[in-house]
């Protein structure tokens, strides 16, 4: 009686599911590849929203490098005439004009590519030089309160306004500039984007430093309220 | 699903950046006001005062009815011409810049037409004694820096020694509104009035102008830069125009007819700085 029991019991589980576990195992793989495959579009999807976003980002410093070299070129433009005003108006200080000069020339020879710049010890040397061309000219205008004669000279308050006024939009340039490097290059190491980045070679923008920062920032504020 | 495929990327050796990429420093608070990408963000050292229409007075340099004429001169303005001028005085610049406040005011407030950027700002710090012709980068061909700075030290400057702050600022918004070209929006309007029937708001902004205008027509006789030679037309214009409540009497509620700010904020840095 137990016997005849069992083996029925044992047989039928063997012969029976056996068609089933066929199409079980079909049905799973075609499950497993819709998972896949649906894995794989989001996949697709969100990289192709990281690239995009890297390009926006990547355009965005570009035009923002834009207007920070076009600033320190409208500068550097503007010496000329304001070296050629001071030594007109007035037995002005030879030391600091001299100063101003080399700082310029100096600036002349630092040269960077237009498009975004990436080389970091480049980008230095380059603001390195137009900070001593800041410096220079902090230096020409402090000292220009020795002498009302020029102070006095229409040509030359509205070159002092002119450069203050480029002096100014270069430091809010450099500041757009910074934003934009750093939300760029945090995208560029966040997930996606970093494998986007090794894949389709973005590089890391070269980011201005703190220290170029402090050392910018009084030059705007030269002059202007001393009356 | 995801959520998996997320642990597995970020398991990827060298990604650690991805958990710690937003610690990456910033120097300026500005910073974080001025880009677009980061607008939501508040602005985190720069303190941008709320805007009060045209006139934002919080150093009390005007009385109501100077700031109502101000503000009336400023709506005209931005008829005629779509510019977009506005003032600020603050009792103290609390050691901030008066160049950052500028920038991040009007970047915040939205100064001068979206695409256009046709907005300019006068700043005026009381504590300080500073002055600051903030403009937008639609004007900064017109509104140049050297205008700006001359505006500062020949018309605004001279008043604010002699203690007459509400002539120099008036001086000074018309002198900034004259260099940046453009026109008093009375005469287009007036026309378009006369066709498009009266209504009680055109009735109170012809009142407005008519009462801007004796104020400008005083102030044209002492100021530098002179404004006067629109009054004369303009007030002829408001005759012809068939307004006849010249009573110039008080009464006005609220300020010049504040149509709002165009949302741009294009602002990058020009303009120049003074003092008194």
């Amino acid at each position: 009686m137990p016997e005849r029991t069992l083996v029925p019991a044992l047989a039928r589980p063997l012969t029976r599911p056996a068609p089933e576990r066929r199409g079980a195992v079909s049905k799973g793989c075609a499950v497993a590849l819709g998972i896949v495959g649906a894995f794989a579009l989001l996949l697709g999807l969100w990289g192709m929203g990281s690239y995009n976003g890297l390009v926006t980002a990547q355009e965005g410093i570009e035009a923002r490098w834009s207007e920070v070299e076009n600033q320190y070129k409208r500068r550097f433009e503007m010496i000329p005439n304001l070296v050629a005003t001071v030594e007109g108006a007035a037995d002005f200080e030879r030391s600091v004009l001299t100063e101003v000069v080399e700082a310029r020339a100096k600036v002349g020879q630092a040269r960077l590519p237009e498009t975004m710049p990436t080389d970091e010890k480049q980008l230095q040397a380059y603001m390195r030089a137009q900070q001593g061309l800041s410096g220079a000219l902090g230096r020409l205008f402090a000292l220009s309160e020795n002498y009302p004669q020029l102070k006095a000279t229409q040509g030359f308050l509205s070159l002092q306004d002119q450069i203050e006024g480029t002096e100014n939009r270069i430091a809010v340039a450099r500041r757009d500039y910074i934003e934009t490097v750093r939300v760029y290059n945090t995208k560029r190491r966040r997930v996606p984007g970093n494998f986007m980045a090794a894949l389709f070679g973005f590089e890391k923008a070269a980011q201005f430093t703190v220290e170029e920062e402090e050392t910018a920032v009084p030059v705007i504020d030269f002059g202007g309220d001393d009356e | 699903m995801i959520a998996l495929a997320h642990l597995l990327l970020a398991m990827v050796p060298g990604l650690p950046g991805a958990i710690t990429g937003a610690t990456t420093v910033v120097p300026y608070g500005i910073v974080a006001l001025v880009a677009p990408a980061a607008a939501a963000s508040p602005a985190a050292e720069v303190q941008v005062p709320k805007n009060d229409g045209w006139v934002t007075d919080l150093a009390g340099f005007l009385s109501d009815a100077q700031e109502r004429e101000l503000e009336a001169l400023m709506e005209s303005y931005k008829r005629g011409s779509t510019h977009e001028m506005a003032l600020l005085t603050v009792p103290s610049l609390e050691g901030e810049a008066i160049e950052n406040l500028g920038l991040a005011v009007g970047r915040s407030w939205g100064l001068g037409k979206a695409g256009v950027e046709n907005g300019a700002l006068l700043i005026i710090a009381k504590a300080e004694r500073e002055i600051r012709i903030e403009v937008g980068r639609g004007l900064e061909g017109t509104l140049t820096d050297s205008i700006s700075g001359r505006i500062i030290r020949d018309v605004i400057s001279p008043e604010f020694k002699r203690g007459r702050f509400a002539q120099g600022i008036q001086s000074g918004i018309v002198a900034m509104h004259k260099a940046a070209g453009g026109d008093y929006g009375a005469l287009p309007k007036q026309r378009r009035r006369r066709s498009a029937g009266r209504s009680l708001a055109q009735l109170v902004t012809s009142l407005l102008f008519l009462l801007m205008l004796g104020g400008m027509g005083g102030l044209s006789r002492r100021g530098r830069y002179r404004g006067g030679g629109l009054a004369g037309p303009l007030i002829l214009g408001s005759m012809l125009g068939g307004r006849s409540g010249y009573g110039g009497g008080g009464g006005f509620g609220g300020g010049g007819g504040f149509s709002g700010f165009g949302g741009g904020g294009g602002f990058s840095g020009g303009g120049a700085s003074g003092g008194w």
